[in-house]
């Protein structure tokens, strides 16, 4: 059903490589005495952008009907958005607690 | 003729509309489950990253060598599992039964050294003193908790990745299952491999020494 257009082995072997890159560049990153904020920022900006990759063409969803992509996906990063809004509160309760 | 004597005279085929999302049920089934699988991961992460960044007395228990090398090494051979599932998906489609068995077997063998691997890490710390309550470097227990909670569950989910992989090649293999089967599977794996992506930076670089 999902459309007949898909890759080679030649392309996945390409992202697997670039995904191998940027966990190096991960590392690197890790080693340059950045603040804990900012690096988790960017190994986040990092782990987001390989998780595209991966789901884009590891998983196929490039190829398959953009119905499933926009059933999924926006309602998924919604209620990741919501968690990352609620988190800060439940970790001031943690942290009143602990008083 | 009413629309019930429409349905009840076209039989089946009534009901075998065309998905709307262009894809089997079972693939449908598995990206539901992996939407709602990577909210749990999401919650954990979430919360992990929290405490890190908002401790004061973090500890950072792992050296470039062996911990982190260790999960650069874990991070390629996951990533590698990847490749090899995508393998097996072209070979079952194409009707390459052998073949598609090859880089299934492949992929659960890369899969049992991850889990190795893992298991290894995991018992170097425990012989440190790291217990889920416990941080022999005097500071956060948060520190333990977080990291054998989360990477625990990701062991778990490869664990079960590799014994679904044994139980579709098998099924495979004797003709009861068909390469959809296959690629439904490789979701799974595939979607393991994506949480190592988060797992691997937040668990192990952010605490790095």
């Amino acid at each position: 059903m999902a459309s007949n257009n898909e890759p080679g082995m030649k392309l996945y072997v390409g992202i697997w490589i670039g995904l191998i890159a940027i966990m190096l560049v991960e590392v690197f990153l890790t080693y340059q005495h950045l603040a804990p904020r900012m690096l988790l920022v960017c190994l986040l900006a990092l782990a987001f952008f390989e998780a595209g990759l991966g789901i884009a063409y590891f998983m196929h969803m490039k190829y398959e009907s953009p119905h499933l992509l926009w059933s999924l996906v926006p309602i998924t990063i919604f209620v990741l958005v919501l968690l990352d809004h609620i988190w800060p509160d439940a970790f001031r309760l943690a942290r009143m607690s602990m008083r | 003729m009413n629309p019930s004597e429409g349905a009840v005279g076209a039989g089946h085929a009534a009901f075998a509309e065309a998905s709307p999302f262009g894809i089997e049920s079972k693939k449908l089934a598995m990206w539901l489950f992996i939407a709602s699988d990577s909210v749990t991961f999401a919650v954990l992460l979430f919360g992990y990253s929290f405490l890190r960044v908002g401790s004061p007395d973090w500890t950072k228990p792992f050296e470039f060598l062996p911990s982190v090398l260790n999960g650069m090494v874990m991070t390629v051979i996951l990533l590698t599992s990847s490749l090899t599932m995508l393998g097996g998906v072209m070979a079952a489609k194409a009707g390459n039964q052998k073949s598609c068995l090859r880089w299934m077997g492949y992929t659960m063998l890369l899969g049992t050294i991850f889990a190795i691997l893992h298991l290894r890490e995991w018992f170097g710390l425990i012989h440190e003193g790291w217990r889920l309550f416990q941080n022999p470097l005097g500071g956060s227990v948060e520190v333990g908790t977080g990291f054998f909670c989360i990477t625990g569950l990701h062991l778990m989910h490869v664990i079960s990745g590799v014994i679904a992989l044994g139980v579709i090649a098998l099924g495979y293999k004797r003709g009861r299952l068909t390469a959809g089967h296959v690629e439904t599977t490789s979701l799974y794996w595939h979607f393991v491999d994506i949480v190592w992506m988060f797992v691997f930076p937040i668990m192990y670089l952010l605490n790095a020494k």
